[in-house]
């Protein structure tokens, strides 16, 4: 930990900074931190040898990367499940949570399928942004204060990660990895979302209608804000086409953020597109949820398998947060 | 001064594959640099083979330039490199030095320059006795980089094609050899399967004037190969079918029969002594179909050097229900393999006119002329004309024409396998 006023190391719980003595009042404590992680194994398919260059040196079969079903939860009310969905080779969705009671934060990049080792991308974005959020100072004050300054955290997570993005890329390689960007802070009843491409961040209240925070930067979005109705717009075969996304070869990533106040309890969710796909808008994807059991990881499994039920076309990732207001 | 290669592999494939496909196909692009020069590692030999059959001497000019062409050559040896001029008449005779090889340095050079200008047309020609000849002198030099240059201007008349067959296996992966066919009474399939086999170029030396520049140009390659020894590796996956192993560039030259089998999964073939330079491979395997959303590596393909992988290329299969990844055409692949279907028709056109089949000759030929147009095989085209006169490409509609020259004929045919590099895809 850091003072955030002269950046010199200081130790939980200190009340004023031994160096610049700022009051440290508003310093957290350390949050506790979760994350898809990709540990090393041998062929899951025949037993074979794994080569050196991550494929089966008997059946060809590529190595597990660890992350076919992943559950993280930080704390009983955050949880996150990343699974690899029915139809894709391996799972390329990445999420990092963090959480420390009264702060969370959830962080969601899907790795863009057409590019190589965009699981290690994706990977590496999600741990970025959510250590470079959870570090950040947490300054208090008026709302309009908390948003903006959770805003400007957003987007300083989101450049964070793309510059962690291309330093996953192999030299010379024609096909950079490259992956969306969704993060969410709750900081008390301060929501804030964060975003660059297509994975979502929603908030769902018990009471009252359900909120999408973020707008896709995908063709689709584009093509229904010139107009054409979202069912036609959905169904073209460019639907999907991303129009900003984190990579060497991304033409801007720069993120764009929105707020909202949670006024009654309910849950914060931001996932990848191998959930909202089958339930695309805010309403919909709000009954989806409310029919899952209330237990936050089962509520988390549950979206994931009925995900999985509507076909798992796609890698799917869930991340959950129950958020209950002080009142 | 020794320096340490680098190798890269490049692979162009369209890795995407529709539900139930099996076949996947790759180009893949190797290329090495910072190689060095010839004999930097255990030594290198030259051998240069002049055909001195009586032919040589009608006309006298070739003979000429057959001694002005082996002193360009000899200019070019590098000083410790181990060399012999082979004076092939019926049997080999040794031209310089009298046994075995001698190690070049200025006074060696001179005195096989010396040497080959004496050289006299006589006798017949014995292709096979040549290089059986080339072998023990290569063998009395300790030096494993070993290359020859063999100059020819007959058909192998001397002994039988069983002789010549025999001898060609048993110098095969001995040394490589470079053949040069002079004027138009040579056999253009009998040469091409000469130096096929020894991991060798064929071509025509029409003029005789530009033999010098030909032999020495041989010779600067052959000194600016710093690699004497590297082999191609494919592996592929247990239940795999290899169906085929194919360089591609700078010539075609199908592998796929000279594997040696490494382990049940890896096969391997020679590919001889590398300069700086770049080849392409494609490489074609046969895989049991997965289901949509299954992935799997269906080759690694590798350059080994001393025992040793030095680079390696992954070809890929991922079944798709997505038809606009699937549908695509990688460009590498399809131009390379219009480029081999384009050999193999100049060669089969060829051959039936020359059984004089001309409703064979003109389909094969008009299936060129379009192949030829439709890959950017700009020099294809240039020799295919002065064979047929090609009224549309797009259709490979042609005639032959009358009166063709043997040397235009024999132009195309030895350079059939030279492809042309597929074009930079935006």
């Amino acid at each position: 930990m850091t003072c955030p006023q002269c950046g010199e190391p200081i130790a939980a719980g200190d009340a004023f900074c031994e160096n610049c003595g700022a009051a440290l009042a508003a310093t957290p404590s350390e949050p506790v931190t979760s994350s898809t992680e990709t540990p090393a194994r041998s062929c899951t398919a025949c037993g074979g040898e794994v080569g050196e260059d991550g494929w089966c040196t008997v059946c060809g079969a590529r190595a597990s990367n660890g992350r076919e079903h992943v559950v993280e939860q930080p704390s009983p009310t955050v949880v996150g499940v990343s699974d690899k969905g029915l139809l894709h080779a391996r799972n390329e969705d990445a999420c990092a949570l963090a959480s420390d009671g009264t702060w969370t934060a959830l962080v969601v990049c899907d790795g863009v399928t057409t590019s190589t080792d965009s699981d290690t991308a994706s990977l590496a974005a999600a741990h970025t942004a959510r250590d470079l959020l959870a570090a950040a100072p947490r300054p208090g004050g008026a709302t309009a204060a908390r948003q903006a300054h959770w805003a400007k955290q957003l987007k300083a997570a989101a450049s964070a990660a793309d510059i962690a993005v291309e330093a996953t890329a192999s030299a010379g390689a024609d096909n950079p990895p490259s992956c969306t960007f969704v993060a969410a802070v709750a900081d008390g009843a301060v929501i804030v979302a964060g975003w660059v491409g297509d994975s979502r961040a929603y908030w769902l209240p018990d009471k009252g209608p359900a909120e999408q925070l973020s707008v896709d930067n995908s063709w689709a979005t584009e093509q229904i804000a010139s107009g054409i109705p979202r069912e036609s717009a959905e169904a073209d075969s460019r639907a999907h086409a991303i129009t900003k996304w984190l990579g060497a070869d991304s033409p801007d990533v720069d993120a764009s953020t929105s707020t909202t106040t949670a006024t009654t309890p309910g849950w914060l969710l931001v996932c990848s597109d191998g959930l909202w796909n089958y339930c695309s808008t805010a309403d919909e994807l709000h009954k989806v949820v409310a029919a899952q059991p209330s237990e936050p990881l089962s509520r988390a499994e549950g979206l994931v398998q009925w995900a999985n039920e509507q076909g798992g076309h796609d890698n799917i990732t869930v991340t959950l947060a129950r958020i209950a207001p002080e009142e | 001064m020794s320096t340490t290669p680098t190798w890269t592999a490049e692979v162009f494939q369209n890795e995407y594959l529709p539900d139930g496909a099996t076949d996947v196909h790759a180009i893949v692009t190797v290329s090495s640099a910072g190689t060095g020069q010839a004999g930097e590692s255990g030594g290198a030999a030259e051998a240069i083979i002049i055909d001195c059959s009586g032919s040589m001497g009608a006309p006298l000019a070739k003979i000429i330039a057959a001694r002005k062409a082996a002193a360009a050559a000899i200019e070019e040896i590098a000083d410790g490199t181990w060399f012999a001029v082979i004076a092939g008449v019926g049997l080999a005779e040794p031209v310089y030095p009298r046994t075995g090889m001698v190690q070049a340095d200025q006074g060696t050079r001179a005195a096989a320059a010396e040497a080959v200008s004496r050289l006299t047309p006589q006798g017949g020609t014995a292709i096979g006795q040549w290089l059986v000849a080339a072998h023990e002198a290569f063998d009395r030099a300790p030096a494993t980089q070993r290359h020859a240059i063999l100059l020819t201007d007959g058909k192998n008349e001397g002994e039988t094609a069983q002789q010549l067959a025999a001898a060609v296996q048993a110098v095969t992966g001995e040394f490589q050899c470079d053949c040069r066919g002079v004027g138009a009474d040579w056999d253009v399939g009998e040469l091409r399967g000469i130096a096929t086999a020894l991991l060798g170029s064929v071509d025509l030396i029409a003029d005789p004037a530009d033999m010098a520049a030909d032999f020495l140009a041989m010779m600067q390659t052959a000194m600016g190969r710093g690699v004497a020894d590297a082999k191609l590796r494919v592996w592929a996956p247990q239940g795999a079918e290899l169906l085929f192993v194919r360089q591609v560039a700078p010539t075609i030259d199908d592998l796929t029969d000279r594997r040696v089998n490494v382990t049940p999964l890896i096969t391997e073939y020679p590919t001889g002594a590398w300069g700086d330079e770049s080849r392409d491979y494609h490489v074609a395997v046969r895989v049991a179909a997965k289901p949509v959303g299954s992935e799997q590596l269906a080759a690694r393909v590798q350059i080994e050097v001393g025992g040793e992988v030095v680079t390696q290329g992954l070809v890929k299969a991922l079944w798709s229900d997505d038809s606009a990844l699937t549908a695509r055409i990688s460009p590498a692949v399809a131009h390379y393999t219009g480029q081999a279907e384009l050999a193999q028709v100049i060669q089969e056109g060829l051959a039936a006119k020359a059984d004089g089949d001309i409703d064979t000759a003109t389909f094969k030929l008009g299936r060129a002329a379009k192949l030829a147009a439709e890959t950017g095989n700009e020099e294809a085209t240039r020799r295919l004309e002065k064979i047929v006169d090609i009224e549309d490409a797009d259709t490979g509609t042609v005639r032959l024409k009358r009166d063709v020259s043997k040397l235009d004929e024999m132009a195309l045919d030895t350079s059939s396998t030279k492809t042309t590099r597929v074009r930079p895809s935006s």
